[in-house]
């Protein structure tokens, strides 16, 4: 037999190998269709939800006072108590599970302190928010004698997030590689100094990420403010900063006017609230994304 | 110096810049390293060679205290830095880390900008005045080699050199400490052959000032660029001496069997 007799086999495709293929094609059509249905899904929502809200989006809608009787009230203050209450829930929550993070990821030796602080933060993320509302009212509002107060509603937004902030921490920590760890630590740095100069600047980017995203959420809070902040504006003094006044947020006003309130309009200020909300929680989700690109780049000389 | 004692066992006193007596370390209770004593001449290249698994890393990485940073590793024995022990109770890591640098397997400079990745070291050692800095920067580039290529972009990110680029910028990053002792984990492992030639020579130039100790596991690396050579195996050193001689006239039989490829 010649050496160079040609082969019985060919290259050309089988059977089997049909079948597998076509099974392949599938299984990338099926996939994708999935994928690309939660872009339609997104994008029907906000067609819709802006269809619904737009005519009421005028200056007197959004910078305007609410009314209480009578048609064609505002939310101005409500979008200002949005805001207020979520600086002030990020000023407590930031530190505290920045803190608890860091301690988690660098310090803590595998042991029980760290599983107690570790089960004790995963419990805190499975408490509902209605229920971290009525702690609230029991707390602030009844206990302390706060009434409803925008830092009652702080505070319990602070706990009601926590948990996930310390998460966010901890695994923009772990995505640090250990290897910048020990060439900061082989070059004479100590952990304090390998954490804020290597550790922290390497994670801004997914942390800050983590924060803006955990903003959004507490911008949409309802139940957790319902019993603590209350479900009214100062009258005289809707834009004040004293933290101890009643503060209604967008997200609670919107629930409040479909469910409890008696104006007549209640259709058009519940459209518009829910497209002024929509827009804000989506321009946080953009912010969020964009924060952490110039962060990280801002840090470490290089984007991505 | 007495026929009794050849040269390379014994240095002169002044010579020991580094000496390991009767080094154990353990992980858990895993003895990865068994009884190792081993003189590390000043201003020479000692290499550690031997099969994989065989705890020249492991060694290594004792001779700066980096398994401090190990949870469940524990080191036993001294390790003389100009005769003093960096296990003793006055001895500080980071002064030790400070005199003893370390480079590693894989390139892992910060993810910062290439300027900023030299002076690291200085930096967070006290260093604050702007023109000092730059002239370590400038200074410590130059004897890795790499200044000329880097000098017009020292604010880009470190990230974006080559691989070989970003090897010698660790080295870089080392030396701008002025070590007396830089460790070397298989610095060249991952590098593309023109990459490690060019480490090879700054290697070779880096002895001029600073006494180097490298871990390899390239026989042909050992053999170029060191001047001692200590063989490990199970966690034992089962021969040192001037390298020359570990590959010409081996005299135990596992040397000599690792070396002609019977076995690792």
């Amino acid at each position: 037999m010649a050496i160079t007799a040609p082969s019985a086999r060919s290259v050309a495709a089988t059977g089997s190998v049909r079948v597998r293929k076509l099974a392949d094609a599938v299984a990338t059509i099926v996939l994708w269709v999935m994928a690309s249905s939660i872009i339609v899904m997104l994008a029907a929502f906000v067609i819709y939800m802006v269809y619904l809200g737009w005519s009421a989006l005028t200056p007197s809608f959004v910078f305007g006072k609410p009314l209480e009787h009578a048609a064609g009230g505002g939310i101005g203050p409500e979008i200002y108590n949005s805001f207020y209450i979520l600086i002030l829930t990020l000023a407590f929550t930031i530190p505290i599970a920045v803190s608890a993070g860091i301690y988690l990821q660098e310090y803590a030796l595998p042991g029980t302190f760290r599983s107690v602080v570790q089960f004790s933060a995963e419990s805190l993320a499975t408490v509902p928010s209605i229920v971290m509302g009525l702690f609230g009212l029991l707390i602030f509002v009844y206990t302390f004698h706060w009434g409803y107060t925008a830092l009652g509603g702080a505070l319990t937004l602070t706990l009601l997030n926590l948990p996930a902030l310390v998460r966010v921490t901890q695994e923009a920590l772990a995505s640090v590689p250990d290897t910048l760890r020990e060439a900061s630590m082989a070059l004479g740095g100590t952990k304090w100094q390998t954490i804020t100069r290597v550790v922290l600047p390497s994670a801004i980017g997914r942390l800050t990420t983590g924060v803006v995203l955990i903003a959004g959420r507490i911008y949409g809070e309802t139940a957790a403010l319902i019993f603590t902040a209350g479900l009214s504006v100062t009258g005289n003094q809707p834009y004040d900063l004293n933290p101890f006044h009643t503060a209604e947020t967008l997200a609670v006003h919107l629930w409040y006017t479909h469910s409890e309130s008696v104006v007549p309009d209640v259709d058009r200020i519940g459209n518009g609230s829910a497209l002024v909300l929509l827009i804000m929680v989506l321009a946080f989700n953009v912010a969020a994304r964009i924060a952490g690109r110039v962060l990280t780049k801002r840090f470490t000389g290089r984007t991505s | 110096m007495t026929e009794m004692e050849p040269s390379h066992l014994e240095p002169a006193p002044d010579m020991r810049k580094l000496v390991a007596d009767d080094v154990n370390v353990y992980y858990g209770t895993f003895q990865a390293i068994k009884h190792a004593s081993l003189t590390m001449r000043g201003q020479h290249v000692t290499a550690l060679i031997g099969p994989s698994g065989c705890g020249k890393t492991t060694f290594l990485r004792a001779l700066n205290r980096m398994h401090d940073l190990t949870p469940g590793a524990r080191v036993e024995g001294e390790v003389l830095l100009d005769g003093e022990d960096i296990y003793g109770p006055d001895a500080d890591p980071v002064v030790i880390r400070h005199r003893i640098g370390m480079v590693f397997q894989r390139a892992n400079p910060f993810p910062k900008t290439i300027y900023e990745n030299v002076i690291y070291g200085p930096r967070i050692h006290g260093e604050r005045n702007k023109a000092k800095l730059d002239a370590i920067a400038e200074r410590a580039l130059r004897q890795a080699a790499l200044w000329d290529e880097v000098k017009d972009r020292l604010n880009r990110s470190a990230l974006d050199l080559s691989g070989g680029q970003q090897q010698r910028l660790c080295i870089a990053r080392a030396v701008a400490l002025d070590p007396e002792v830089i460790l070397m984990d298989e610095p060249a492992s991952a590098l593309d052959p023109i990459a490690t030639s060019k480490i090879e020579d700054l290697i070779t130039q880096l002895t001029e000032q600073f006494t180097v100790v490298i871990v390899t596991h390239s026989m042909q690396q050992a053999a170029r660029i060191s001047d001692y050579t200590a063989f490990f195996h199970l966690g034992e050193i089962v021969e040192v001496g001037p390298t020359n001689q570990i590959f010409t006239h081996p005299k135990e039989k596992r040397t000599e069997d690792y070396i002609t490829g019977r076995f690792g």
